[in-house]
């Protein structure tokens, strides 16, 4: 940590400070939120934050390409993903935490600690003595994306190319493992609506009850006899219908309308 | 050094400014007529309801769409370099990269003609 | 700005398109293959794979041959083109061919090949039991398996740590997808794959990690560079022994080197047979190769630093190995343990850190994976109505049953334990001596020991299949499989014996592979 203080102090500008201050608080916070949060979805909010803090530090520090690719990259596409397996699994699914194998826990943590332990002894051991800075760097082939761009397409132009076949890989095995394939010949346009008419029921369904009280498509349409009808309901909403409901409260307002009777007092006045 | 960084304060002020303005001017400035249907929170078109157990899961052909998303936003990475330094690296880096974006391709052939691309 | 204005001027790099031919061959059929999936009818999928693979593979390995000799770092550094490199190349592609033999067989599962019809079909679904009837086969697996073969080439010829690291993750991604996809017991197959793929992600961290340790201390990941930065006694000695220890763990991690072997019995269980084989016998190859390149190349300085690390390793993958073995009652689970306790005594070769260290290993990496594609090869025609018979007890009195099976199997089992006349003693006889020339006498002994238990669960399959009564009518039968997997086996066996019985013809071509180079 010293030698962070140091390095700081001796960087001098001030604006550069803020930053660094500013972000590094918002990259800490988020990687110990993602730690604390028992939701998985929050846990990725809170990384997502750290990888922009992180980002916005590459950047003042003379790394665009490191702080484009954090950007594009990894809060981009790879949290997304993570979102993406999070729905998969359900959003309010909330981590298991029985431990399973006995003193998994404690072992863990020992291991930890002294993996960390090693680490901080080598890497307060980096030399430096190659080290030419950001800067030197940079200036060699005038500019940081030109010098990445010298490597990849120079020194390491075969695994370059040789990233094209993880790229596939990965695509192929999405499609292996996920997507379902059809087995049965797709319904044209002329079959859909010859069954239709086979069904006995070639008209439309009836609306929803969006109209005077409330403006939910999940809310039922009535029948002119005034009884709600769940076929208006569009159809993935009708699993739900426990949780959808018809207010009985509402339908009788609205019959004692339909019979002529006075605007009962509750109802909203200024509908127009 | 310190007024490079003017800019990025000014639009984040900005930015914060504008968020705030937007959520705070409505009820101030506009008209308060309320009723119940005008009270109900508006989502999607369905009532708001609790969650179903397990969280409501996504069906998994999100996955696929967002993971072949992915493989070609990687692409990005590499494309980024190249246009920075195109003019230096002049022909040769162009059959480079082509190499690498037809050879990408191919997957891309594979998940078109096996229905990848189709929602349904 | 005005550098910007002197921007330094790019010269094309130099790629030596004829010496990476092998790699560059099996990545272009791979591309094809991938095409043929697209655009080719279902029904003709099959016929034309096969022909690109069996194809591809010759041609990958008369490109080998054609270069032999070869002596260069190709490609701007990133390829090591040296003896042990063609070498280890040459047997990943002949393994690999052995292993495609047994992948195409489709005739001892009446339901069709050895994969899922549709693996993203829920198990036990109406989709699976569909596409089941329909006989539609998950032809994809063949460039899933021809990049991981691709990757398996370049794997051992890497000469610097990020080229080193792509090539891992190439070998790595396609297995982690094959292991999910077995046509029996999906949810096993599934399992199988999630933490063969996990674990794997884990080991690949660790890698990175050390090849970003390593970075710091010698400021290039080339293993030439790292190797002088430890001539010049640059920096630290902190950061190498733990870069060291975070790139090896990479590395035993797809050996299957105690204590990171968990996944292997799981994995080895779960998969596809075939790839099972496949698997265990090219993957080893591969991560060997590239363990012994980066500890004789770019560490072969600090050997005295890492020994005892290597020696713990491999004396305690040898005894666990060996130990779980013992207690197995299911084949693929044996023959996974099996698989662990090899690997321990191929680290003897690595430990070495001589010359004969070198070729022994290779030696016996050769040995053992042919033995291991025919010991899988064989697991898949022991059958029961259910799919395999993979218990111990199902396998009681095969040799009544199916003689030549069982003996076939048998000699596989010999040459794991190393009987002489089998190339499993040639392989260990390789690596033992040079373990005592290279000064490893203890783990040499622990080696023995282990060998010698290890040799008592091979010789009771043995006696199990020979020397008990076939449970009456438990439905174990052994299936006559296509030519496919009776030339698979016919190889296995007729290698085996030869290796074990003309040694010096390997051992020679090992020998004239030399050292690699820096």
């Amino acid at each position: 940590m010293s030698v962070l203080l140091a390095t700081i102090e001796q960087s001098g500008s001030t604006g550069e400070q803020i930053v660094f201050w500013v972000c590094a608080a918002i990259a800490v916070v988020g990687a110990v939120g993602m730690l604390i949060s028992r939701r998985a979805v929050h846990s990725a909010l809170f990384i997502a934050a750290t990888m922009i803090a992180l980002a916005v530090l590459y950047v003042s520090q003379g790394a665009p390409f490191l702080g484009m690719a954090q950007i594009v990259v990894y809060t981009g596409a790879v949290m997304m993903l993570f979102l993406f397996v999070l729905m998969l699994v359900g959003v309010d699914s909330t981590e298991s935490l029985v431990e399973t194998l006995k003193g998994q826990r404690i072992a863990g943590l020992a291991l930890a600690l002294g993996f960390a332990v090693l680490l901080f002894a080598a890497i307060g051991n980096v030399s430096y003595n190659f080290a030419v800075g950001i800067d030197g760097a940079n200036a060699a082939d005038g500019g940081n994306v030109q010098g990445i761009a010298h490597l990849i397409f120079d020194r390491y132009l075969l695994a370059f190319e040789v990233t094209s076949a993880l790229l596939i890989t990965a695509a192929l095995g999405a499609m292996v493992l996920a997507h379902r394939e059809r087995h049965t010949p797709r319904k044209s346009q002329r079959e859909q609506s010859e069954d239709r008419v086979r069904s006995g029921e070639p008209q439309n369904l009836p609306g929803p009850g969006v109209y005077a009280l409330h403006n939910a498509v999940g809310t039922p349409g009535l029948l002119p006899d005034g009884q709600p009808t769940d076929r208006s309901v569009p159809e993935p909403l009708r699993g739900v219908s426990a949780a959808v409901g018809v207010d009985h409260e509402d339908t009788r307002r609205v019959n004692a309308l339909a019979a002529g009777g006075a605007i009962i007092p509750g109802k909203a006045e200024d509908e127009s | 050094m310190g007024e490079v960084y003017l800019p990025i304060l000014v639009l984040g002020i900005l930015g914060a400014a504008f968020a705030v303005f937007s959520v705070a001017a409505p009820s101030i400035i506009g008209p308060r007529r309320y009723n119940r249907a005008r009270l109900d929170a508006y989502e999607c078109g369905i009532d708001p309801t609790p969650q179903p157990i397990g969280g409501g899961r996504f069906p998994i052909k999100y996955y696929l769409t967002a993971m072949l998303f992915i493989v070609f936003d990687i692409e990005i990475v590499f494309l980024y370099p190249f246009a920075v330094a195109f003019d230096q690296l002049r022909l040769f880096g162009l059959i480079e990269m082509a190499v690498f974006i037809v050879t990408v391709l191919a997957v891309y052939a594979y998940v078109w003609r096996r229905g990848g691309l189709e929602w349904d | 700005m005005s550098s910007l204005l002197a921007a330094a001027s790019f010269d094309v790099p130099t790629i030596e398109y004829g010496q990476l031919s092998p790699m560059l061959i099996i990545f272009g059929v791979a591309v094809l293959s991938l095409l043929v999936e697209a655009f080719a009818p279902r029904g003709s999928r099959r016929p034309i794979q096969l022909v690109l693979v069996f194809a591809g593979l010759a041609a990958a390995f008369a490109a080998v041959v054609m270069i032999r000799g070869t002596q260069h770092i190709a490609a701007m550094g990133s390829v090591a083109v040296d003896g042990p490199a063609l070498f280890m190349q040459g047997a990943i592609l002949v393994l690999a061919f052995i292993a495609a033999l047994v992948m195409a067989e489709r005739q001892v599962d009446p339901l069709g090949d050895a994969f899922a019809p549709r693996a993203s079909a829920l198990p036990g679904s109406t989709d699976e039991i569909a596409f089941t009837r329909l006989g539609w086969l998950q032809t994809e697996v063949w460039p899933l398996f021809l990049f991981s073969v691709g990757g398996m080439l370049l794997f051992p010829a890497s000469a610097d740590l990020l080229t080193m690291f792509v090539a891992l993750e190439v070998v790595s991604l396609p297995l982690y997808i094959m292991a999910g996809l077995a046509r029996r017991r999906r949810l096993l197959s599934q399992e199988a794959a999630l933490k063969y793929f996990v674990l794997g992600a884990f080991s690949s961290a660790f890698f990175l990690y050390g090849t970003a340790l390593f970075y710091g201390y010698a400021g290039s990941v080339d293993l030439s560079a790292i190797s002088d930065a430890l001539t010049a006694n640059a920096g630290s000695m902190w950061l190498v022994i733990t870069a060291t220890g975070l790139v090896s763990v990479g590395l035993l991690f797809k050996i299957g080197a105690v204590p990171f072997h968990q996944w292997t019995p799981d994995v080895y269980q779960g998969s596809p047979t075939p790839v099972t084989g496949f698997m265990a016998a090219c993957t080893k190859i591969a991560a060997f190769g590239a363990l012994l390149r980066i500890m004789y190349v770019a560490l072969g300085g600090i050997r005295w630093d890492w020994r005892p690390m290597m020696y713990v390793i491999a004396a305690l993958t040898m005894i666990v190995g060996t130990l779980f073995a013992l207690t197995q009652t299911d084949m693929k689970r044996m023959l996974a343990y099996s698989s662990i306790a090899q690997a321990g005594f191929m680290l003897v070769g690595v430990i070495a850190t001589n010359q004969a260290g070198l070729s022994g290993t290779m030696v016996y990496l050769v040995a053992y994976g042919i033995a291991t594609i025919g010991a899988f090869a064989i697991v898949t025609l022991v059958r029961d109505s259910t799919g395999e018979a993979s218990h111990l007890s199902q396998w009681a009195g095969l040799g009544r049953k199916a003689p030549i099976v069982a003996s076939a199997f048998a000699l596989f089992l010999l040459a794991f334990a190393g009987i002489p006349l089998t190339s499993g003693f040639t392989g260990k006889f390789a690596v033992f001596t040079a373990g005592i020339a290279g000064g490893a006498t203890p783990v040499v002994i622990i080696g023995l020991v282990a060998s010698a238990v290890a040799a008592f669960f091979y010789v009771r399959v043995i006696v199990l299949m020979f020397f008990n009564e076939p449970t009456s009518d438990d439905g174990v039968s052994v299936v006559v499989p296509s030519g496919f997997t009776t030339l698979a086996i016919t190889i296995s066996v007729a290698l085996t014996l030869v290796i074990g019985l003309v040694p010096q013809l390997i051992l020679d071509l090992a020998n004239q592979a030399g050292l690699f180079i820096r």
